[in-house]
């Protein structure tokens, strides 16, 4: 029974261990396939574990989708069926997974420069390998890194977090169990500002309760978005090194 | 190096060039690159990106479409490039004037799936490129092998048809695409043909799909250089010339060309390329 496992315990530890503000570990990679696509990325927060391969901008596989002042972005997004606890297929059609793949469309046309990649299409596929919260999060993460891998031009990270909100404590970065126990709020900044690229709010809480979760989910993007920094110039620095040795 | 959304400057005096954009008086980076400074003219150069076509340069492609007076070919940059009718060799002459039935019968010169090596002639206001082929060394392919490499790979020079030992040539496009043939005296003449012999000279040959008779040894050494290629491609070596010769010669220690798509067997080619 859930008395078992404490949310919160009153000495300030979560069920993996964590503080109210800390993150699961964060690692993240890219160029993890360099052959089938022209950026890609590999995200694991946690248990959560997505890769994202980009490819294009290219030219649209349909002529009605030529938009001539800016690029057009496909995403499409694969849950595999032993992403979860119980193995579950979903279908394509899902409708979670749709409002997913629109949701993520929105947030990157605006976060590319698009007027400079006219009549050309960029194709976004998502892979969740493994879910334990996060997931909307996780695929924001990766896709920014895979659209940076493969040289598109954007204005600035898009950098996810997750917080909720469990009997007027703030917690950071929620997994599985606490996502079921408590309201989830998933927000997007842009780069180090306080811009907001997108927030997500699926159940209902007082009004008063907003603005901790928020705080709290910034100060997360922030973080999140100078281990996504480092890593980039990690991998750019050492391409730099190959090629200058030659 | 700099991360999209990096301040690059806040002063005005700067031009600003590619991989960048401003907001207000204050420059920001929108790539993955180094800056280069070039008198007034301040540029983030990106590490990684698709093919940018630049008027010159010398591109292998592949049709993909047939539109009317032109074809669309595929060079691996954002756009496909335009191969207009009125750019190729019309076998019959130079001065030919194009007629109807040139139009219908695109097909019999170049169709979907055809390989070609072109020159870009110039670039549109979007950034496809148009191609030519108005010389006898460029047109469609033949007796050969296609291999691609990132185009950040490609170190441009001067002259990108290289001649190499073994009796294989390469075809060394700038966008990463390459050729490896078999090497032909071809009898229309590569180098040197005039101009006014040019009538004479292109017949229908130049559109011919039949390839020649390749040898068992051809063969093998155009699969020798393919796995050097993808050798130098797997340590993220720049290529030219020399490094490929090198990296041949290298190659001939192993017995079978098969066993150059081991990674250790790839690694101690780049080492030898690039001593």
């Amino acid at each position: 029974m859930s008395s078992r496992l404490e949310i919160y315990s009153p000495e300030g530890l979560r069920v993996d261990g964590r503080r109210w503000n800390e993150t699961r570990h964060f690692k993240c990679s890219i160029n993890t396939h360099p052959v089938s696509s022209d950026g890609s990325s590999l995200v694991e927060q946690g248990n959560t574990k997505v890769i994202c391969n980009v490819v294009g901008p290219k030219e649209p596989t349909q002529r009605s989708k030529l938009n001539t002042e800016r690029a057009t972005i496909n995403v499409k997004i694969i849950v595999a069926p032993f992403s979860t606890l119980e193995r579950r297929k979903r279908s394509q059609n899902d409708h979670r997974l749709q409002e997913l793949c629109i949701t993520l469309q929105h947030v990157f046309e605006k976060a590319i420069i698009a007027h400079l990649q006219a009549r050309s299409q960029i194709d976004i596929l998502l892979y969740v390998l493994s879910q334990d919260g996060g997931m909307l999060q996780a695929c924001l993460n990766a896709t920014t890194l895979a659209l940076i891998d493969a040289g598109i031009p954007m204005y600035d990270y898009i950098s996810a977090s997750t917080a909720g909100m469990f009997d007027k404590e703030a917690l950071l970065d929620l997994n599985r169990l606490e996502e079921s126990a408590m309201p989830l709020l998933t927000i997007a900044t842009v780069g180090k500002s306080n811009r907001i690229a997108l927030l997500q709010m699926e159940n209902k809480i007082q009004f008063e309760a907003l603005e901790p979760m928020m705080a709290v989910a910034l100060s997360g993007c922030h973080h999140i978005r100078d281990l996504m920094d480092q890593e980039i110039r990690r991998h750019g620095k050492s391409r730099l090194n190959q090629s200058r040795d030659q | 190096v700099v991360t999209p959304g990096e301040l690059v400057t806040s002063e005005v005096v700067w031009m600003r060039g590619h991989g960048m954009y401003s907001v207000g008086n204050k420059t920001y980076s929108s790539v993955v690159g180094t800056i280069s400074r070039v008198n007034k003219l301040l540029s983030v150069s990106a590490l990684r990106g698709r093919y940018v076509p630049e008027v010159g340069d010398h591109v292998v492609g592949r049709i993909v479409d047939v539109g009317p007076r032109n074809w669309r070919v595929d060079i691996g940059a954002k756009q496909a490039a335009v191969l207009m009718l009125g750019s190729v060799n019309l076998p019959g002459g130079v001065q030919r004037r194009k007629s109807d039935t040139d139009e219908l019968n695109m097909r019999m010169f170049l169709k979907e799936g055809d390989l070609l090596n072109a020159e870009v002639q110039a670039i549109f206001t979007d950034g496809a490129a148009s191609l030519h082929t108005r010389s006898l060394n460029y047109g469609k392919l033949r007796n050969g092998y296609f291999i691609a490499i990132p185009s950040s790979l490609v170190v441009r020079s001067k002259a990108h048809v290289y001649e190499m030992p073994g009796g294989v040539d390469i075809l060394f496009g700038v966008n990463g695409y390459i050729w490896i043939r078999k090497h032909t005296i071809s009898s229309a003449g590569e180098q040197g043909v005039p101009i006014t012999r040019l009538a004479e000279e292109a017949g229908w040959e130049i559109y011919s799909d039949e390839n020649e008779y390749v040898s068992a040894g051809i063969r093998e050494t155009i699969a020798r250089y393919a796995g050097s290629i993808r050798a130098l491609e797997f340590c993220e070596v720049a290529m030219n010339e020399t490094r490929i010769c090198k990296a041949y010669e290298a190659s001939l220690a192993y017995k079978s060309a098969g066993e150059l798509l081991d990674n250790k067997i790839k690694r101690h080619i780049a080492e030898q390329a690039l001593s």
